[in-house]
């Protein structure tokens, strides 16, 4: 059995680019949040908002707020660069395409006759939300929908 | 401070399971970071079910390792369209990993050849002792070439492709391994190991003929030499390029041939060799019949250091005075595991000189310090008056 990896060709990269604010700790179009313990979602989880996610860019500190649930994040750079692959089944393509924008619609067209994975991105930095949180009293996030369970540790 | 609303995607199941990371040593972030720059390669999975997966690039074949962390890692992109959210305030988490896949270079898994390709010796018209070849024997390619396409044709043919597929092993490694087992690739890439005999004996004319001819041992001409070897022998061209591919060098552009010269008479070497398996020759009249074999013009390259790692020499025991003998002995064939080649070894021969047995250590191990690892564990060392030699460490049993 043969699955080709499809190397990332300049200019092949998503019209989709993340607020610039995040570029310091990924790429663009990808960055890797790293948390101790799991996301635990009961019931439905698409489309629904996890919490807040506040980012100082002068002093790269980061903070997720989840429920009551303060989490203080750093910038770590990796010890070796990591490739972000992505499967590119055509099945999911097509189910993609029906609701994507035009742009995006050929772009993912394209990419779908080749079978197999992509390497989107290497990224050589993650947001490591390291600690365990801090208990928010009174300050409540609005819309905070989901709990998250963290690994006491 | 900037505040983004972390989302989970509108479409969890499509997305879930679809992203992975895989951790680049320093030449592959290489070769990631300057495409577009050369031709585009391309990287690749492979494996049966069965087996542990690898990845291989252009020449190179690496084992994939799957490292469990105990934090979980969210992959976060912008969202993909607008009811996914809005750019500017929005990030989505794609997928949640709780795995990265690392890298370690290995050797390519080229084992599997020997088995595949049992019984599917190419040999044309010479039978060849040596191999099993009841099928296998085709006839003179001209006379009887209809039959021998039927005949073809209802085997399978076991091909190039189905090598790629089915080994674990990169494109260059291949090829390059196909190279040393001395496998031809036929019309329609079918693969075929060419036999001993036929490949001697086309390495004899290409002697024979570049002398004949007075061409250049640089540059000789592709041409002439496979037209003149094709009306000698009836061998085909195709297969006696192939050859020459794996003794020398074709230039791309002019068909000229740098022979490998001493490749070529060691080769004959072995040749002539290999039928003194059980009954050895005595080392004079071997070298002789070497020397005829390859010719005035390349004698003087025959010497039996060339032949290193074939051969055992000992004095015969049936003449008086003892003379040398040589007896066929190739390393090639030993196991390829330390324990169990050593215990070959001493079962042929029940103490060694460290320069007899270096040879049969050459291929299973990557430096002369490895090598001294090697005998300092499986053998013993005994010095006397003679030197210093070797012996088993301990009795295996099995």
């Amino acid at each position: 059995m043969i699955i080709p990896i499809h190397l990332p060709t300049p200019g092949s990269s998503s019209s989709n680019t993340l607020p610039p604010q995040f570029a310091q700790f990924g790429t663009d179009e990808v960055v890797l949040i790293e948390l101790q313990g799991s996301l635990e979602v009961e019931g439905d989880k698409a489309n629904q908002r996890v919490g807040k996610l506040s980012i100082d860019s002068t002093t790269k500190k980061s903070t997720l707020l989840i429920g009551h649930n303060l989490l203080e994040g750093k910038l770590v750079n990796l010890p070796k660069p990591l490739a972000v692959l992505h499967r590119n089944s055509s099945k999911y393509s097509s189910e993609q395409l029906e609701n994507m924008d035009e742009d995006v619609e050929m772009d993912s067209k394209t990419k779908s006759e080749q079978k197999g994975w992509d390497v989107a991105t290497v990224v050589r930095r993650k947001m490591v939300f390291a600690k365990r949180p801090m208990p928010m009293v009174g300050h409540a996030a609005p819309g905070a929908v989901v709990s998250s369970v963290e690994k006491a540790n | 401070m900037t505040d983004f609303n972390l989302k989970f995607t509108s479409s969890p199941s499509e997305n879930t399971r679809t992203y992975k990371l895989l951790e680049l040593p320093p030449e592959l972030l290489k070769e990631i970071e300057s495409q577009g720059e050369q031709i585009p390669s391309s990287w690749s999975i492979k494996g049966q079910t069965t087996e542990d997966a690898v990845l291989c690039t252009a020449n190179k074949t690496y084992a994939l390792r799957s490292v469990v962390l105990s934090n979980s890692v969210l992959v976060v992109t912008p969202p993909m369209n607008n009811s996914e959210g809005n750019p500017d305030t929005d990030v989505v988490i794609r997928d949640e990993l709780h795995e990265i896949l690392e890298l370690v270079p290995c050797v390519p898994k080229l084992q599997g050849l020997r088995g595949m390709l049992r019984g599917r010796v190419y040999d044309e018209g010479h039978e060849d002792e040596d191999e099993d070849m009841d099928e296998d024997v085709e006839g003179n390619e001209n006379e009887n070439s209809q039959e021998q396409v039927r005949k073809q044709a209802k085997k399978r043919k076991f091909t190039y492709a189905d090598a790629r597929e089915m080994l674990q092993s990169s494109d260059g490694e291949l090829s390059e391994g196909l190279k040393q087992r001395r496998i031809l690739i036929l019309p329609g890439g079918e693969l075929r190991p060419i036999s001993h005999s036929l490949l001697t004996t086309i390495l004899e004319l290409l002697l024979n003929f570049v002398v004949q001819f007075s061409l250049p041992h640089d540059a000789a001409s592709v041409a002439d030499l496979t037209t003149a070897i094709e009306e000698s022998q009836d061998i085909r061209r195709q297969v006696t390029t192939q050859v020459m591919e794996w003794f020398g060098d074709i230039s791309k552009e002019g068909g000229k041939w740098k022979m490998d010269v001493e490749g070529i008479v060691k080769e004959v070497g072995i040749g002539i060799l290999r039928s003194y398996k059980d009954d050895p020759i005595p080392e004079d009249e071997f070298l002789t019949k070497w020397r005829t074999a390859v010719g005035d013009s390349f004698e003087s390259v025959a010497s039996l250091p060339l032949l290193s790692g074939n051969y055992l020499s000992f004095p015969s025991p049936i003449s008086f005075p003892p003379i040398p003998v040589l007896a066929y002995f190739p390393a090639s064939e030993l196991p390829s595991d330390p324990a169990a080649r050593f215990n070959d070894l001493f079962l042929t021969r029940p103490r060694w000189k460290a320069d007899e047995i270096s040879p049969f250590l050459l291929d299973i191990c990557v430096n002369n310090k490895e090598r001294d690892k090697l005998l300092l564990k499986f053998a013993r060392a005994i010095t006397d008056s003679e030197g210093v030699w070797y012996t088993a460490r301990a009795k295996y049993n099995g």
